[in-house]
């Protein structure tokens, strides 16, 4: 595996996806738009001090579930837009292996969205603490909890995104058909949420050991999927 | 530099490429003219280790084809040049000789230095800093000519280079690769533009699925289309005709006052031709030499080909009809 070569196609599709403006924007204002509006419906709901936690671990999940389809969009433009340029034959002509193309890719599919939902995260637990502070009487956040939601299921959540997008990408020859079947990959994180609004699990440490555990099975097994589907010969040959 | 033996390539049942035998040497220009749907394009992808083969070997620039151990290597080797410029329309064009540079493992300086040369001799280094998306049909062209050069290969595939171009925007690529050819540069141009390869190509083949005919643009003149020799007469008698018919094999024709003959060695027939029409009373005011152009003599094969396939289909047609029909009357027997 050559680094550079993964340095470099990661830093090209960067570059394309921060031309559009499109991305640009969904990019800044989702999480920004969420994390304000999440905070303000806590603020304004009249919630009681033993109930605000509960709610509050609920809506940073919540919060990463909907800022889900920021990779997967990534990933949709990052491949299928390739197909579109017809530019996928000269890169498969160069020297870089289709493992160090689909990793560039993946990674570029994935960094960018991540950091914009961290961002966000960070950013809506800080005005949630600042909007609860005065009925718990301490800050809620940081905790294990919100940092397991924010530094495992969240990457994890991204990486099903990316992978599942690759996935779509060799099915599909339009951006936006890649984009609303890349939806699908949201139905794991929508179960979560019904289960969670059905009390069917609570949100607690063990049951987050165990939603990352699946997310890695499921995660290893779509990297598989996308690895077997990134090759050289099917792109040129069976890709429409 | 690129050696071909017998190189097939099927897509299920159809066959694109079939048992092609080919050697270009070092430094060669040499054109694969064939209609669409020839094998051409399956033909590079093939060589630029970008599909696989089905049967036969190649070897291009010393590396294998189809070797997983020396395949970086023989992309590395290889400027490519696909039909479908394929270019990244939001980066700029330093931008996009800088990304490819990078993946051919071209150092920065060097990059730049090439990156500068480059869109200077294609006529871009005004616009470096432009985003592609601004560009023309033509200087999206000329760029992909740029990016297949930034590794500075010694091998060129170049797919269709000026098709879709306007006359001037052909001219600019075509005289460019004049000048790679002046570099000695070993390239294959895929291409109908017969012109084209007649004005590059040391050699040119034609190719449909298999590869029909190979030779210099002169030399296929000469393939399956015969030269004629014309010669206009004061007046066109019938003992003129007969004359001239006695030293042709072939028909002559009679336009007017002209009188065409075909020729197998023009610098033999024709003393013999114009002597018997002088005997026969002949008032001869001009001789002219007809050579096929390479556009007949491509069409002359493909035509010949192509009804060949169609005996061939119609041969097994008639037989897949017998074997039915006899099984049809076996089962008949065998019914009764």
């Amino acid at each position: 595996m050559n680094w550079q070569n993964v340095a470099t196609i990661a830093r090209k599709d960067l570059t394309i996806m921060m031309a559009r403006r499109s991305l640009r924007i969904g990019i800044a204002v989702l999480p920004i738009g969420l994390a304000v509006l999440f905070s303000q419906i806590i603020a304004h709901a009249g919630i009681t001090a033993d109930a605000l936690p509960q709610y509050l671990n609920a809506f940073l999940f919540f919060f990463m579930i909907y800022t889900g389809a920021l990779p997967a969009t990534m990933a949709s433009y990052s491949m299928v837009g390739e197909k579109v340029e017809r530019s996928l034959e000269p890169l498969l002509a160069t020297p870089a292996s289709d493992g160090e193309i689909l990793l560039g890719k993946a990674l570029a599919a994935l960094t960018l969205p991540l950091a914009a939902i961290w961002a966000g995260m960070f950013l809506l637990m800080a005005l949630c603490d600042a909007v609860t502070h005065a009925t718990l009487g301490y800050l809620y956040f940081p905790n294990w909890l919100a940092a397991v939601t924010v530094f495992a299921v969240a990457p994890l959540l991204a990486l099903m995104a990316v992978a599942f997008s690759v996935l779509i990408s060799a099915r599909v020859s339009e951006v936006r058909t890649a984009q609303q079947l890349g939806g699908l990959a949201a139905i794991p994180g929508i179960g979560l949420y019904v289960g969670l609004v059905s009390g069917a699990f609570s949100l607690d440490l063990a049951s987050l050991a165990v939603m990352c555990g699946a997310l890695l099975v499921i995660d290893a097994g779509l990297a598989l999927a996308a690895r077997a589907t990134f090759h050289r010969e099917d792109i040129l040959t069976r890709w429409a | 530099m690129i050696e071909i033996e017998n190189l097939s390539r099927k897509f299920g049942d159809v066959t694109a490429v079939d048992g092609l035998t080919l050697t270009i040497a070092e430094g060669e220009v040499f054109g694969l003219l064939g209609p669409n749907g020839a094998g051409k394009t399956t033909t590079i992808r093939m060589l630029a280790g970008l599909i696989g083969k089905t049967s036969g070997d190649a070897w291009v620039a010393g590396c294998r084809v189809g070797d997983p151990v020396t395949a970086r290597e023989l992309r590395g080797h290889i400027g490519l040049m696909p039909e479908e410029a394929g270019l990244y329309l939001d980066l700029s064009a330093a931008r996009t000789l800088d990304f490819y540079g990078r993946l051919y493992q071209v150092p920065a300086a060097t990059r730049a230095e090439r990156t500068e040369r480059l869109l200077t001799m294609l006529g871009l280094w005004d616009r470096k800093d432009a985003r592609v998306r601004t560009f023309s049909k033509g200087m999206k062209q000329r760029l992909t000519i740029a990016r297949a050069l930034i590794h500075d290969p010694p091998v060129l595939f170049l797919d269709e280079p000026t098709a879709n171009l306007d006359p001037e925007g052909a001219k600019t690529v075509r005289d460019f690769l004049l000048q790679l050819k002046r570099e000695r540069r070993t390239i294959l141009l895929n291409t109908h533009q017969l012109t084209e390869a007649e004005r590059v190509c040391d050699r040119v083949g034609i190719m449909h699925t298999r590869l029909i005919a190979v030779g210099t643009p002169d030399g296929l003149r000469g393939t399956g289309s015969a030269r004629s020799t014309a010669i206009q007469l004061a007046v066109v008698t019938d003992a003129i005709v007969a004359a001239a018919r006695t030293t042709s094999r072939a028909d002559v024709t009679v336009a007017g006052n002209t009188i065409t003959v075909p020729v197998d060695k023009p610098e033999r027939d024709n003393p013999r031709l114009v002597h018997a029409i002088v005997a026969a009373g002949g008032d001869i005011q001009f001789v002219s030499g007809n050579v096929p152009t390479l556009e007949e003599t491509y069409l002359k094969l493909l035509g010949s080909e192509n009804n060949k396939n169609n005996e061939n289909n119609e041969n097994n047609e008639n037989n897949e009809s017998n074997e039915s029909s006899q099984k049809t009357g076996n089962n008949d027997k065998v019914a009764r």
